[in-house]
């Protein structure tokens, strides 16, 4: 079997985005990189072959093309995004909030805002990120109610994401380099890999599996197992529509499958190539909301 | 009379007898194998009992778990590589353990620390959550940052980390109770596994009440296997010492056996689970079934003389006992009854089972005895009699009990004023009786258990817990609610609104007494799902709606208020300084902590936001953390309510009590800010309800009892003279025990509560008895002096007789490595040994001096 990657069908791959794949990266805590240029350019120029030799490059490959549908998008883009927190006891919460995103350089540094609308009492709290590729990246954040902007210092990205099931790292996207991949199976639509850290301590799973869709490359299934290899945790996608021809994930769920407890989380509203100044990623954009790019 | 026919048909027909209780006994024994265990607690309640149903809604809604309390202690601070490495070594296999909860456990390694970073320079460089010690330090520079750390963040200060820094702490939630013996015994042997390569002064101590419940069902288990036949073999033995006569002795202890085997076995095949009360059933039942055959055993030994038809005899006797016998064991079956009154089910069982095993051992008696004694054989009828007249002739017991009659009929108004005396004395020891309980001081002081619970409460702000619960009174919707359907009326017809009155209507049908609030979070939702698909004049009403739901919804989150918050505050701050709370872990310390390090990172800013939006976006952060359900723990997701953890260092009964008056006083005192209610929740609490459910319920039961008991008193003997008399000897016996406890210190806990049935059921035997024979001999005699001295003959030494058979029958529980037990053991026999006394001395004093005055 061969796979074989022109120049085109990489174009393809970056159009074919998915957008909560795309949130994560407005979220990105660090210069962790899911696709690197030297890894682009190698992706761009070598024909794949899997064979037992060349197999390690080949799940390298997949994975790249994987991070590569689920990370970039467009020049830039923007969506309503509505989490629900599902909690053990069946209550619910909800949080709303919107986000603008610019690449600053295509597959290279990002600059995104995250506006809260709802619940009302947490409305207008702004997270702003620079996501750097060469250092750490640079976040703030501004709490209307104490009329505060804080850096948040670079730290562990396995932190939950405002109290959902979401953590930092899964909507900016684990970084592969921190992984070791071995394909177990696939079949006509998708690939089946199993990604073990390198780190076993910088994690709280031993290892996850993960299913992708060959067609537009999205991961659809990721199963988190912990070290009696019990399933523990699972991230599922719900929903892909395509938007502006981009294949995006506009509905998915991570579920702590201990107590089933899940978050879910929604696009609405999305855009892409919005032509998003510069001047608006700013600090003051974060005290005074440009109002024009949020409705 | 119809016993007659029964004892006719016993004698003639044994072999069916036999064969009737041998069948009862086999069925009785198969459902044996089908015991359930419960120690329990909170079983003391019922399941309906309100404080219990809220206490477990609480447990569900905050997802509170069931903790088992791992301790590590040293004498030096605990802050170096060597023991940090071993506290995340241990962390790291107890969250391997199959039932705990990993994600909630409360230990160094995995909880978060927030703080702010600042460079060289002091420029903040922004706050950060991480985990506080993901690895254990290698050096002694970082576990000292580590300490410092700890000391900065309330909600693990004290509770994780003790202190003076000598002791860690790692709370084990568990997914189940009952699981917890086993859990607790893996980590011991991990912790033997990590101090064995340790050379420096570690100890390592376990705790928590689900595991002292579940070790105290163990050895329960235990101690039933043990104590049980260890009574019979001491009957046995006491029975032999009387009686010199195994055929003999066989019969009794046939009728003992077979009714605690039928007991214990209906009681499990009826599904009733065995509590640490009825575990005591069969030590109960054994010595009191035997008693009944002790009577006859004696007075045939009396009457039958070589060659006489055994039969007749029997028959003789029976005729003579069978009245007295009914009725000890009605009396005796009346006391146990009367704890059905009680209101705490497992005391209930144990009544009624034991009302009912007493029944069961009299038609025992009554049927297998003279059945069995008629198929003995001449020779060994004999013996017996050869023994008995033996044991009977010479001895200390006869001659005390000679020179105690001639006491008691000479010395009748000393005896008088003594025991006025003693009974004023006793009324005082009543009157200084603390009621109080802990289940961890079921064990003995030198148990691992009350150890650990020693240790680790010494050093931390205390293991045992209590929840106090606030929450909203005022839901105030009424005008939102108006507002709402106002714009629903005037808004269009279509899908959209049909949808929302649906809902509304579902609401108003499911919440009759508005308990829930109409404006939820799922109401929300829906109102925005809606948004997308309704039409452009849907959009306006459906915003309209929304904008007032959420409104609504905000407004209803008053554990975000700044007045509330700082009010629970205050109130936190005064319940520990009051010195009876060890600690207060709440929602105010988080928001507090992450408002100081969102600030400044110095104490001045270790306050609540001045504004509601400010504690939610305060907590927005809190939860960006590793641990964000920690959260729900201390309040709910709709912020209506809130609950302050609270630490104490001991699991005493009379301590909570006291902190739940302290804090009504407070609170009425120092009124919230806004309509809250509070209630209490914990497993220390509920210790106090039923507390209090069985003092009032005991005092129900014993009252009631005393009644039924002089009814009957007065029926038997037709006088309301002996009624008063035969209601004497009981009434002293108990005010003396109780004044004793009072007098001791010991706490009036769960088992000296039930003694009060006891001894009311047991020491009226020996009155009725007692007065019975003077009546009878008196009418023979024609004189109460000739009649009382002929009492302290047999009669008299039939009833010392049985007291030391049912005392000694009880003192297998002395040597119970659970203190209930001992308690009950040392109480009974005290209790049989005084009131057989106070019968002996205090009826013939009494009959004398009103036989006098009669005269006079």
């Amino acid at each position: 079997m061969s796979i074989k990657l022109s120049y085109k069908m990489i174009k393809a791959i970056k159009h074919s985005h998915s957008l909560w794949l795309t949130l994560s990266l407005f979220l990105a805590c660090q210069s962790h990189l899911h696709a690197e240029e030297s890894t682009i350019s190698a992706i761009k120029t070598t024909p794949i072959n899997i064979t037992n030799k060349t197999e390690n490059l080949a799940v390298k490959n997949i994975i790249d093309r994987a991070n590569l549908a689920s990370y970039y998008a467009g020049e830039d883009g923007s969506a309503e995004a509505r989490m629900i927190i599902v909690d053990e006891n069946g209550n619910r919460q909800m949080r709303q909030f919107t986000i603008l995103r610019k690449d600053v350089q295509d597959l290279g540094d990002q600059t995104m805002l995250v506006f809260f609308s709802k619940p009302s009492n947490v409305k207008d709290t702004v997270f702003r990120v620079e996501k750097q590729l060469q250092s750490d990246d640079n976040r703030w954040l501004f709490l209307p109610a104490l009329d505060l902007v804080k850096r948040i210092s670079a730290g562990d990205k396995r932190t939950s994401f405002v109290g959902s099931h979401f953590y930092y790292e899964d909507v900016s996207g684990r970084n592969p380099n921190e992984d070791n991949f071995s394909l177990d199976s696939e079949d006509g639509s998708t690939y089946t890999i199993t990604a073990s850290p390198k780190d076993p301590q910088s994690v709280e799973f031993n290892h996850y599996v993960v299913t992708i869709d060959k067609q537009n490359s999205l991961p659809i299934e990721t199963t988190y197992y912990d070290h009696n290899d019990r399933a523990i945790r699972k991230m599922t996608v719900l929903q892909v529509q395509e938007i502006d021809g981009i294949a995006t994930v506009v509905k998915s769920r991570i579920t702590n499958l201990n107590n089933n407890s899940y978050t879910e989380m929604q696009f609405r509203n999305v855009k892409y190539n919005l032509g998003l100044p510069d001047s608006i990623f700013s600090e003051r954009s974060m005290r005074t909301p440009p109002k024009a790019w949020l409705d | 009379m119809n016993y007659k026919r029964i004892l006719n048909f016993a004698i003639t027909k044994p072999l069916v007898i036999y064969c009737i209780v041998l069948l009862i006994t086999l069925l009785s024994l198969a459902m044996l194998p089908k015991i359930v265990i419960d120690t329990d607690p909170e079983n003391m309640l019922s399941q309906e009992a309100p404080a219990r149903i809220f206490h477990n809604q609480i447990k569900t809604d905050f997802l509170m778990r069931d903790m088992i309390v791992v301790g590590l202690v040293s004498n030096n601070t605990m802050f170096n590589p060597n023991t940090l490495q071993i506290v995340e070594q241990l962390t790291d296999d107890i969250l391997k353990i199959e039932g705990v909860i990993a994600s909630d456990l409360l230990s160094l390694t995995v909880v978060d620390n927030i703080r702010q970073l600042t460079n060289e320079q002091g420029i903040s460089q922004g706050i950060q959550f991480e985990y506080l010690m993901k690895q254990a330090p290698t050096t002694i520079k970082a576990s000292e940052k580590i300490q410092q750390a700890v000391k900065r963040l309330p909600m693990l200060n004290n509770t994780l980390v003790s202190g003076d820094d000598k002791a860690i702490a790692i709370y084990v939630p568990i997914i189940a109770k009952d699981q917890s013996y086993v859990i607790a015994e893996r980590i011991r042997a991990l912790a033997t596994n990590t101090s064995a390569d340790t050379q420096n002064d570690l100890t390592f101590h376990i705790t928590g009440l689900p595991v002292a419940e579940d070790q105290f069902g163990y050895e329960m288990f235990v101690q039933m296997g043990v104590a049980a036949p260890l009574a019979g073999l001491a009957i046995f033995l006491l029975l032999w010492f009387f009686f010199r006569n195994i055929a003999l002795i066989i019969a009794p202890m046939i009728v003992a056996m077979a009714t605690v085997l039928i007991i214990m076995g209906s009681l499990i095949g009826f599904g009733f689970t065995v509590h640490i009360m009825s575990s005591m059933i069969a030590i109960f039942l054994m010595p009191i079934a035997v008693v009944d055959s002790v009577h006859i055993l004696s007075e045939f030994a009396d009457r039958f003389k070589a060659g006489d038809d055994a039969s007749k005899t029997i028959k003789k006797v029976m005729g003579h006992l069978y009245k007295p016998m009914l009725f000890t064991s009605i009396t005796s079956a009346v006391g146990f009854y009367s704890l059905m009154l009680t209101p705490i089910p497992p005391v209930k069982v144990f009544g009624a089972f034991i009302g009912s095993g007493i029944l069961l051992a009299f038609v025992l008696t009554i049927t297998f005895i003279p059945a069995y004694i008629a198929r003995m054989k001449p020779e060994t009828l004999a013996k017996l009699q050869r023994a008995v007249q033996l044991m009977e002739k010479k001895g200390r017991l006869a001659s005390s009990l000679e020179k105690l009659g001639a006491f008691s009929v000479k010395r009748t108004k000393l005896i008088l004023i003594t025991f006025i005396a003693f009974f004023v004395l006793s009324l005082v020891g009543v009157n200084r009786i603390i009621i109080n309980d802990n289940p961890v001081n079921w064990f003995k002081a030198d148990h691992e258990i009350r150890i650990a619970d020693k240790v680790l409460n010494e050093h931390f702000a205390g293991t045992y817990d209590a929840w106090l619960v606030f929450s909203n009174n005022n839901l105030q919707q009424q005008s939102a609610l108006e507002n709402f359907n106002s714009i629903l009326d005037t808004a269009n017809n279509g899908a959209t609104k049909t949808a929302i009155l649906q809902a509304h209507q579902q609401w108003l049908k499911r919440e009759k007494n508005q308990k829930n609030s109409f404006f939820t979070p799922d109401l929300l939702m829906l109102l925005d799902d809606f948004s997308f698909t309704a039409n452009v004049e849907e959009q306006a009403w459906l915003e309209q709606l929304y904008n007032i739901s959420e409104q609504a919804n905000n407004s209803q989150k008053i554990f975000t208020d700044s007045a509330m918050l700082n009010w629970l505050a205050d109130l936190q701050s005064a319940l520990v300084n009051n010195g009876d709370v060890g600690k207060v872990n709440s929602l105010t310390d988080i928001i507090s902590t992450v408002n100081r390090e969102l600030n400044s990172g110095e104490d001045k800013d270790f306050e609540i936001p001045s504004s509601s939006n400010g504690v939610a976006q305060t907590l927005l952060q809190f939860q960006s953390s590793h641990r964000p359900q920690d959260l729900w723990h201390f309040v709910s997701p709709d912020f209506q309510r809130t609950l302050l953890w609270l630490q104490m260092t001991s699991g005493d009964n009379q301590h909570m009590a006291k902190v739940v008056n302290w804090v009504d006083t407070y609170i009425s005192e120092n009124p919230p800010p806004l309509n809250v209610q509070h209630q209490w929740a914990g497993k220390s609490y509920l210790n106090v309800v039923w507390q209090d459910a069985m003092v009032s319920g005991m005092i129900d039961s014993l009252l009631s009892s005393f009644v039924i008991v002089f009814i009957m008193m007065m029926l038997l003997f037709r006088s309301v003279k002996y009624g008063i008399l035969a209601m004497l000897p009981l009434t002293f016996t108990i005010t003396m025990i109780y004044g004793l406890v009072g007098w001791f210190g010991k706490a009036y806990d769960m088992p000296i509560a039930v003694l009060s049935a006891l001894t009311l059921g047991l020491s009226i035997d020996f009155a009725i008895h007692f007065i019975q024979r003077v009546r009878e001999l008196e009418a023979e005699k024609q004189s109460l002096r000739v009649a009382l001295s002929a009492m302290f003959q047999e009669p008299s030494r039939a009833i010392a007789r049985n007291a030391i058979v049912i005392a000694i029958g009880f003192t297998p529980l002395l040597l119970s490595p659970l203190m209930p037990y001992i308690t009950v053991g040392f109480f009974l026999a005290s209790i049989m040994i005084l009131s057989a006394l106070v019968t002996l001395v205090l009826l013939p004093a009494l009959l004398t001096l009103t036989t006098m005055r009669q005269a006079s």
